[in-house]
């Protein structure tokens, strides 16, 4: 009982000290340690959030592992240039806003590898395509942001692409079909059933942003096929 | 419900968040304080859709005001609570 008002009474002091006016500190001294402590933790928070983007980050967790393996045997990975892309390419967003919430929201799969919702091959499969749907859902709300930080119609040299690819860009120019709707499983295995679950994503009930819905109207105005790099996962 | 935490932590590490609760500690009346944030809210709702109206989320635009507001508030809390003048 005694023990538990000290305590109190300890919190509460240190309240009181922290809400009273400082008189050993100058105006001056006040900003500028105000200033350095900010600096700092500003140049902390930058960094941490620039460590979770690396692909090292990603992959200490084991869950996602299937899905390192997987694109390591891409074209994102291995190729004739050398140049790659790592997951937060394309899975987290550059700009301050979308990336922000991207990290904010990611913070749910913490929780999720701590229950293991993914951590054994049967489970992964059995999630994988409605994890699958939800990074679909985002790339087609997003007109396929991520991938457009590194590719982008306008610099294609339709000349020199194989006459299939710059038949279906030009069309994908004229339909508004965004990058994943014809390049599903650039990076990873598809689950058997992806490309029915697909089709059901242009279904615009999906869409809950108001302002983005020309996206999907574009993306569902024509018949259009699928086409994908990796095969389906047995 | 993701969709919306995430939005509301991304406002308050952006400009509605820091510069709402910035200018919320310039006053010590709590509506101009709060006023003052759901501007800034607005304003960054702006700057992150480049400025044409058509581009800007009924949800982005909600949360970003409301963080604004918010932020705006407790400033002008920590301005009266830690500030005699
Ligand atoms: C804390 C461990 C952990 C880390 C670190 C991690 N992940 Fe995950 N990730 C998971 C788990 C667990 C799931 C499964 C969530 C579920 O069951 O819904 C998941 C799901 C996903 C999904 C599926 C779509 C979704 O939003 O649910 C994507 C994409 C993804 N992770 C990408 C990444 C990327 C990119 C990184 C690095 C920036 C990363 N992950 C880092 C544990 C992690
Ligand atoms: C970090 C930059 C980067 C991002 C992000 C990126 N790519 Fe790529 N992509 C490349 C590079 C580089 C190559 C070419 C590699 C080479 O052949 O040298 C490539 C190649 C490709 C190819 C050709 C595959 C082949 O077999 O020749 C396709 C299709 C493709 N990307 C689609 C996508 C899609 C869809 C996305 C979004 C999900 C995306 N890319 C995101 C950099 C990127
Ligand atoms: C209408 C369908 C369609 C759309 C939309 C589409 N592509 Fe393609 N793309 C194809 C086809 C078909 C090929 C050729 C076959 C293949 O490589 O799978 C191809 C090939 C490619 C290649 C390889 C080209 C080469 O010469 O090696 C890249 C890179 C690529 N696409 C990137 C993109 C990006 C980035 C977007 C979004 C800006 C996009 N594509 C949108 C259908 C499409
Ligand atoms: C070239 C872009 C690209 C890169 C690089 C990439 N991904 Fe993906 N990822 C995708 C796309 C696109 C999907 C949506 C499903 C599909 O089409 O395969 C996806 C889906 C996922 C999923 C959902 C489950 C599934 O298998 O579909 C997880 C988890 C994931 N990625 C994690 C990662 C991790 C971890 C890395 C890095 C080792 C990574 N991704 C690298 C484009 C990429």
């Amino acid at each position: 009982m005694n023990n538990r008002q000290d305590k109190r009474n300890r919190l509460s002091r240190l309240w009181d000290w922290f809400w009273s006016p400082s008189t050993q500190f100058s105006v001056g001294f006040t900003l500028i340690s105000g200033f350095l402590i900010g600096i700092l933790f500003w140049g902390g928070f930058h960094w941490t959030i620039e460590a979770s983007n690396s692909e090292e980050f990603c992959v200490s967790c084991h869950s996602m592992e299937t899905n390192l393996g997987e694109y390591r045997q891409t074209v994102h990975y291995y190729n004739h240039s050398g140049v790659r892309a790592v997951c937060s390419d394309c899975h987290v967003p550059k700009e301050w806003d979308h990336k922000m919430k991207a990290k904010a929201i990611a913070v749910k799969d913490v929780f999720y590898e701590l229950i293991g919702s993914i951590d054994t091959r049967e489970k992964y499969e059995a999630r994988r395509i409605d994890m699958a749907k939800t990074v679909w859902k985002k790339m087609r709300a997003t007109d396929s942001r991520e991938c457009r930080n590194c590719h982008a119609f306008e610099y294609m040299d339709f000349t020199i692409q194989e006459t299939r690819a710059s038949s279906e860009h030009q069309r994908g120019i004229d339909e508004g079909i965004t990058c994943i709707g014809c390049h599903q499983g650039v990076a990873h295995k598809l689950p058997p059933n992806w490309l029915e679950e697909y089709e059901k994503l242009k279904n615009p009930v999906s869409a809950t942003r108001p302002g983005r819905l020309w996206v999907d109207a574009l993306a569902n105005a024509g018949t259009h096929q699928s086409y994908s790099i990796g095969s389906p996962a047995e | 419900m993701l969709e919306i935490l995430g939005t509301l932590a991304s406002n308050a590490l952006s400009l509605p968040g820091i510069l709402g609760l910035g200018i919320g500690m310039m006053t010590r009346q709590p509506y101009l304080a709060g006023s003052l944030g759901g501007l800034v809210g607005m304003l960054e709702a702006m700057i992150f859709s480049g400025f044409s109206l058509a581009q800007i989320g009924a949800l982005e635009l909600t949360f970003s005001v409301l963080v604004g507001i918010a932020a705006g508030m407790i400033g002008c809390m920590i301005r009266r609570k830690g500030v005699k003048v």
